[in-house]
């Protein structure tokens, strides 16, 4: 960043840039540098905060008095996300083979070699902003989300 | 720093009967530790046997990730409630 203002600045005592443009240019290069600093602080921030994987079912009203449905309401730390997302990288090639093998049975086309850790960062980053909310014809809900 | 959580609260209720258990998971350390002891032997023979496989490279990094996740468990909470039983398991 710095670099690149000093060969503005170069630019304009070599007049090949007017004050203008100089100046243009030079604002462009600082809010260019304030918004590439501010995105990964949010996203670090928004890591920071979103600290468990809450899944709730409520059932519908109907079901709840007749005794059938169950109210589940899950916490799963997003530690353990990653922890346990780490574990795939420790598969030995065979068994990935397999895991790959049996997700295309089920018809998702997905190659565990391609999973790489910075790929794994991003995924639990992106689980931030995830919120599922599922209502039912009878009632009952589900809700994924982060908190 | 990480640690293996301390202690586990598990409440089960049945058709009128229930009971609740903060399950002390520290006094287990011990415990594992005298099992590490007494299983090192065979632990060694088992490196010894996998050593050529190349297992030798990913035994430390699977009980490190292993250890790891027993870490993250902490702040688990899972409540399943019914209407006549009632299932709660919580990871301190």
């Amino acid at each position: 960043m710095a670099e690149n203002k000093k060969r503005v600045l170069e630019m304009l005592a070599q007049n090949k840039i007017s004050t203008d443009e100089a100046y243009r240019l030079l604002s462009a290069l600082e809010s260019e540098g304030s918004a590439a600093e501010g995105t990964p602080k949010a996203g670090t921030a928004a890591r920071m905060k979103s600290k468990y994987l809450r899944v709730c079912i409520v059932p519908g009203p109907e079901h709840e008095r007749g005794g059938k449905g169950d109210r589940v309401n899950v916490r799963v730390p997003m530690t353990l996300i990653r922890a346990g997302m780490k574990f795939t990288s420790l598969l030995p090639p065979e068994a990935r083979d397999k895991v790959n093998g049996a997700l295309r049975e089920k018809g998702i086309d997905f190659d565990m070699r391609n999973l790489k850790p910075e790929d794994m960062d991003e995924l639990l980053e992106a689980l931030s902003d995830l919120e599922v909310d599922v209502a039912g014809t009878d009632g009952e809900t589900v809700k994924v989300f982060v908190e | 720093m990480k640690r293996p959580p301390m202690l586990m609260h598990v409440k089960i209720r049945g058709e009128g009967r229930g009971f609740g258990l903060w399950l002390r998971l520290f006094l287990l350390l011990p415990l594992a530790l005298a099992a590490f002891i007494i299983l090192s032997p065979l632990i060694l023979i088992a490196i010894l046997v996998f050593w050529p496989s190349g297992w030798r490279k990913r035994a430390p990094l699977i009980f490190t990730a292993a250890f790891e996740v027993l870490c993250s468990m902490r702040g688990i909470k899972v409540d399943v409630q019914g209407n006549h039983h009632c299932i709660y398991i919580s990871a301190v």
